[in-house]
């Protein structure tokens, strides 16, 4: 009972964090926020780095073909702001994304939110879509 | 199993409480001027250096503010944002002809040659505006602006020097300023910008849409620690070349005081961009 108490208060706080917390905009030049997909897989990599950390995901289609994705989430500092740790994450981890795919055909996409299978938790991915207002 | 005992989730928790922008361990500002109630009292008065000028040092935020046009307060000039240093005005920046084309032609490729994406120095007001920290460090005779995004590093000279001619030294990302103190306004004059038209797409960048400016760039800004936690910096361009006439925008800073720091930023690490926008291998 205090487990799942204390689980609804952290996500209550990673929500907390809409407003943008890094830069490197370029959202548009790379993602197409009208080509949504949404991917299941276990982590095989990631990426905590500068100025986008990344992870990899193996997601198997209905035929079974295995594809490695890419998922660009925020900069590590803006990740951090919104409650991330480095360890929030974890090769082998099985999640759900929703996210922008790449515009130029490759499997990538830039991460909104990454639910953790095990946990059910949502972790806003402090994505730059939508920091570009005017 | 499970990923987080019932103490880490806590830990996480009372991390977040004192403010969204936790995130290396806390350690204690000292002096934060603080109310009866032993919280920070941010209205206090300015902090003062030992000769008596208002100390503008401190790690500052963009403030949330928003302002419709024409909303700004009476006598004051309008806000800009981050995408639009022009948001405050009814009918947009003053562009000359070739500067309203540039203009449109970087928002409809998407920032492609942003600065801000290419991990280059954003100019001047982009750093104003970018959502991560900057540091003053205000020292007798120059005062640093240290920018947790892409390295920036603005020095102020205080210390009596007049600007160099225009085109002496190499003009710089950054540009060349120096400051005087009118009353409590620091009032900076930096010229030596840029721009693109000496062929770099990615200089001359006031926001992510790609208001541009040039070599011609005659900067004022005004800077004002209205209190213990508000710095108002008024921001003049004054860039005939590409724009009709000047234009002055503000911006609204608040002081960090719960002990966050700037957090490393090695924008070149693991740089994606140019990969997906097809530019690199």
């Amino acid at each position: 009972m205090k487990t799942k108490l204390a689980v609804i208060v952290a996500v209550a706080g990673l929500l907390v964090a809409a407003r943008p917390v890094a830069a490197h905009h370029a959202f548009a030049a790379e993602f197409d926020a009208d080509k949504p997909v949404k991917l299941t897989g276990a982590v095989t990599k990631i990426e905590w780095t500068n100025p986008h950390a990344w992870f990899y995901l193996n997601v198997t289609d209905e035929t079974g073909k295995v594809t490695n994705w890419g998922l660009e989430m925020g900069s590590p500092n803006g990740l951090m702001r919104a409650g991330w740790s480095r360890n929030s994450l974890k090769v082998g981890d099985v999640v759900t994304v929703e996210a922008s795919r790449a515009k130029n055909g490759t499997p990538n996409a830039n991460a909104r939110v990454v639910i953790l299978k095990a946990t059910g938790q949502r972790l806003f991915a402090a994505s730059s879509q939508g920091q570009q207002q005017p | 199993m499970k990923r987080f005992t019932a103490a880490a989730l806590a830990a996480i928790v009372a991390a977040l409480s004192p403010s969204v922008f936790a995130q290396w361990p806390l350690y204690p500002l000292s002096g934060v001027p603080r109310g009866p109630d032993g919280k920070p009292d941010l209205t206090a008065p300015a902090p003062r250096t030992a000769d008596g000028k208002p100390d503008l040092s401190g790690i500052w935020m963009r403030s949330d503010e928003t302002e419709k046009p024409g909303g700004q307060p009476a006598g004051r000039p309008p806000l800009a944002t981050f995408g639009n240093a022009g948001a405050g005005f009814k009918d947009g920046l003053p562009f000359q002809p070739w500067a309203a084309d540039l203009h449109k032609k970087r928002a409809a490729d998407h920032g492609l040659d942003n600065p801000d994406a290419l991990c280059l120095p954003q100019g001047p007001l982009q750093y104003h505006l970018d959502p991560q920290p900057r540091k003053i460090v205000q020292l007798p005779g120059q005062i640093l602006i240290i920018h947790e995004s892409n390295y920036g590093l603005r020095t102020i000279y205080t210390d009596g020097r007049t600007l160099p001619p225009q085109g002496e030294p190499q003009p710089y990302w950054h540009g060349y300023s120096v400051g005087r103190w009118e009353g409590d306004t620091l009032v900076v004059e930096s010229n030596n910008f840029r721009g693109p038209l000496s062929g770099q797409p990615a200089d001359g960048w006031l926001d992510t849409t790609g208001s541009p400016y040039t070599d011609a760039l005659r900067l004022t800004e005004r800077f004002r620690r209205v209190n213990f936690g508000q710095l108002d910096i008024e921001f003049t361009v004054d860039d005939p070349k590409a724009y009709t006439r000047p234009f002055t925008v503000r911006i609204d800073q608040r002081i960090v005081a719960d002990g966050s720091e700037m957090i490393e930023f090695i924008c070149h690490e693991n740089q994606m961009f140019l990969k997906l926008t097809g530019r690199a291998p």
